[in-house]
């Protein structure tokens, strides 16, 4: 506060002019009041803008966080919730949804707009435009950045390898890359490169569709060597959603025709019953049947 | 004739001849400076300071004068803020000191109380109400001056401390209860 004195024996107006004359004052000009407006705006916008990009991460994460195979990857659902849930990109959406609304605050009549209302409007937004972002495919580019920039963010697709990449515990994901003719085994590329040789012995007519749809497929298992060989008793298909790239290229194979006769209403062998959630897989099976 | 002019009319001539800037501190100077005294500013001199801060504080900022509200909330808004910037720069505690002009405030609590007859007898001093006012949270205590002593619309109000009207509502709501609970602890006169 820099105020003129005397007091009392001086009118208001004579010592507010003597220190405008003193110290130069000019009204400022109505652009800069103008340009902060708008630029409150502009951050506010673009607060609601990164919002949705995270929000795309969100769906992404969420859409391929494999729900469905919790039982198989995980021991309980909290410990596979911890690795799954995307934390990040939520505290990322509630960060730029609360930028968003302390910028619109600070707009001109920005006060006159209850917390609620703002709020909501920048999170229904944030959802709408994260949504489209997500169908072409922007979910998955920036949680792929993300996942390769952050050194504590793990993508969700880093995350599926590391849980398909455990062949000890009958986890074996990867791309099918060629197969025999009599569907008795195919080879497969793990996330690590190697090349395993997998005995389809076991399988059943649902899995050996998703064999001959080709690409990525998640195998349960059991290891049959460490590193080469696999006997498989389940394979599920492995989708990507979101990604906004293709489907598999199917196997040159005409594997549905040969593989006809095994039913997967007939029991496995008895190594597969010791693998993990077999009555669980069993009904995963039944489904696709259908 | 300047004396017939709208606050709104000055600021957009101030704008070409600042000379017409006084017109608009005379019309407010004795409404503020009392304003300032009810908000706490007990020093005469801190008045005249804050009010000379508030009204260079205006005229430098008259491009910013958003004609969708009164030039009286944008003024009163504008020496809240110095007001409360004084507090903070001086560590000091508002004294609040009310002349007799709480009886618009005791009226509504006496309608809103329950029991009309007992309250009816209510005879507060201006001193009791004003250790009831000290006690209450600043946030209540300004809304109240505002909408009792100030006679200011609930649109006013948000505009001047810069809320939704709900958020007046609010205020006005909690801090009429908090005031109830506190003056029954004062003696009656």
């Amino acid at each position: 506060m820099t105020p003129t004195h005397p007091h009392n024996d001086d009118k208001l107006a004579k010592r507010v002019f003597d220190r405008i004359t003193e110290e130069h004052l000019i009204p400022r000009p109505r652009w800069e009041f103008v340009f902060k407006n708008y630029f409150f705006w502009g951050l506010g916008v673009v607060a609601v803008a990164i919002g949705a990009i995270a929000f795309s991460a969100i769906i992404f994460e969420v859409q391929n966080a494999d729900w469905q195979y919790a039982f198989v990857t995980h021991s309980d659902l909290f410990s596979f919730f911890l690795d799954a849930a995307p934390f990040l990109w939520v505290a990322v959406l509630a960060l730029f949804v609360g930028i968003g609304y302390l910028n619109v605050r600070k707009t001109n009549h920005g006060y006159r707009y209850p917390l609620s209302i703002i709020a909501l409007g920048a999170v229904l937004t944030s959802l709408a435009l994260g949504s489209a972002l997500y169908e072409k495919g922007f979910g998955s580019m920036v949680e792929e950045f993300a996942g390769n920039s952050l050194p504590f963010h793990r993508s969700i697709m880093t995350e599926q390898h590391s849980w398909w990449l455990a062949p000890a515990k009958g986890l074996l994901g990867g791309t099918v890359v060629a197969s025999a003719s009599d569907v008795s085994s195919f080879e497969l590329r793990d996330f690590s490169d190697a090349v395993w040789h997998v005995d389809a012995s076991d399988l059943r007519t649902p899995d050996l569709r998703t064999v001959a749809r080709g690409g990525m497929v998640r195998i349960v298992g059991v290891p049959t060597t460490a590193t080469s060989s696999f006997h498989a008793c389940f394979v599920l298909p492995w989708e990507t959603y979101g990604a906004g790239r293709g489907g598999p290229t199917p196997l040159p194979l005409a594997l549905i025709a040969s593989t006809s006769d095994r039913s997967h209403l007939v029991p496995r062998s008895d190594a597969c019953k010791q693998t993990r959630p077999y009555a669980q897989l069993r009904e995963l099976d039944d489904q696709d049947a259908l | 004739m300047p004396q017939t002019m709208t606050d709104e009319e000055i600021v957009r001539r101030t704008l070409l001849d600042k000379e017409v800037f006084s017109l608009l501190i005379e019309r407010y100077e004795a409404k503020l400076m009392r304003y300032c005294e009810r908000l706490g500013v007990g020093v005469l001199e801190d008045r005249e300071d804050i009010l000379q801060n508030a009204f260079v504080k205006a005229y430098k900022n008259l491009n910013s004068f958003d004609p969708t509200l009164t030039f009286s909330s944008w003024m009163y808004r504008i020496t809240h803020n110095e007001v409360m910037n004084f507090f903070r720069f001086k560590r000091s505690r508002p004294q609040v000191i009310l002349s007799e002009e709480g009886e618009s405030l005791l009226t509504e609590l006496r309608d809103e109380g329950s029991d009309t007859a007992a309250q009816s007898e209510l005879r507060l001093s201006s001193e009791e109400l004003a250790k009831a006012f000290a006690k209450l949270q600043p946030q209540y205590r300004d809304a109240l001056i505002l909408r009792f002593f100030e006679d200011r619309s609930y649109a006013e109000m948000s505009d001047i401390l810069e809320v939704p009207v709900g958020t007046v509502s609010t205020l006005l709501y909690r801090a009429k209860r908090e005031i109830r609970e506190l003056l029954p602890e004062l003696p009656l006169s």
